[in-house]
């Protein structure tokens, strides 16, 4: 499975990235912002992305990538600070399928990570 | 600034380095910033706007930074490099994010900046004169880090 991960910040980037590989996946592309994350969608079949970037935000991303019909059914799991009950419907609304407030652990992640996988 | 204020962006600090970085910061006794004698080697800070303005930074001597950065990339970290000061401010701006939430649920509205990190040695962070700026102090095996919040709250 070919994932892409979408952070400004090359440490949860990183981290992100860590973890995937102990689940088994290797076959990871990485992107600093949804701009960057654009030209890199060849093949993705797993959407990993933040909110708040420069260029693009996530949710501008989001809503680029359910407007394709190429990659409109890529499962999204958006992982952000942004933790308000609107910006979590918002996002939902938005076609993102699961969402993981920062600060995170890697237990979520996987958790998080496996339900999109066994869907 | 009341402490009600305050409270939300100690509690995200603890719970984000905890979280990500298996640390346990000790909370100090917090205090209304008077002079410039705090120093440090690396600074996140975190623009915010809306009906509360100012900013909110983290300052870390480098060493401690290093161990931080290492713990959340499960590696050995012997020199500030770019995944230590983008760990500052990731790290910043999950503070910011955490206390962005509760003090939505207080009825503050509030938008947050990206991060901005700067590095060096013994830098000093400067505030406008009538700004109220809180330090709380912070420490962690041993070695003192410091949240400074200086924004102006709206009366409500």
């Amino acid at each position: 499975m070919k994932i892409i991960v979408i952070d400004d910040s090359m440490t949860t980037r990183r981290i992100i990235k860590n973890t995937l590989n102990q689940l088994g996946f290797e076959d990871i592309v990485e992107a600093e912002n949804g701009l960057d994350a654009l030209t890199k969608m060849d093949g993705i079949q797993l959407i990993l992305t933040d909110w708040n970037m420069p260029e693009m935000d996530g949710l501008t991303f989001v809503k680029t990538v359910k407007s394709s019909v190429a990659y409109k059914n890529i499962p999204i799991i958006m992982i952000t600070t942004e933790a308000g009950k609107d910006d979590i419907i918002e996002a939902i609304k938005s076609g993102v399928s699961n969402y993981i407030v920062k600060p995170f652990t890697k237990a979520i992640l996987e958790e998080k990570v496996k339900a999109i996988i066994s869907n | 600034m009341n402490v009600e204020y305050i409270n939300p962006f100690i509690a995200s600090t603890i719970n984000a380095l905890s979280v990500m970085a298996a640390v346990n910061p000790v909370l100090g006794k917090p205090y209304l910033r008077e002079d410039n004698t705090i120093r440090s080697d690396i600074s996140g800070s975190i623009g915010i706007a809306g009906e509360v303005v100012g900013s909110v930074a983290l300052n870390f001597p480098e060493s401690l930074a290093m161990k931080i950065t290492g713990n959340m990339l499960d590696d050995v970290v012997n020199e500030v490099n770019d995944y230590v000061r983008d760990t500052v401010g990731e790290i910043a701006n999950m503070v910011a994010g955490g206390a962005k939430k509760t003090l939505l649920e207080k009825g503050f509205h509030l938008q947050i900046a990206l991060p901005i990190v700067i590095s060096g040695h013994n830098l000093n962070t400067m505030y406008p004169r009538d700004f109220p700026c809180v330090v709380v102090p912070f420490t962690i095996d041993g070695e003192n880090f410091f949240l400074e919040i200086a924004l102006d709250f709206p009366a409500k």
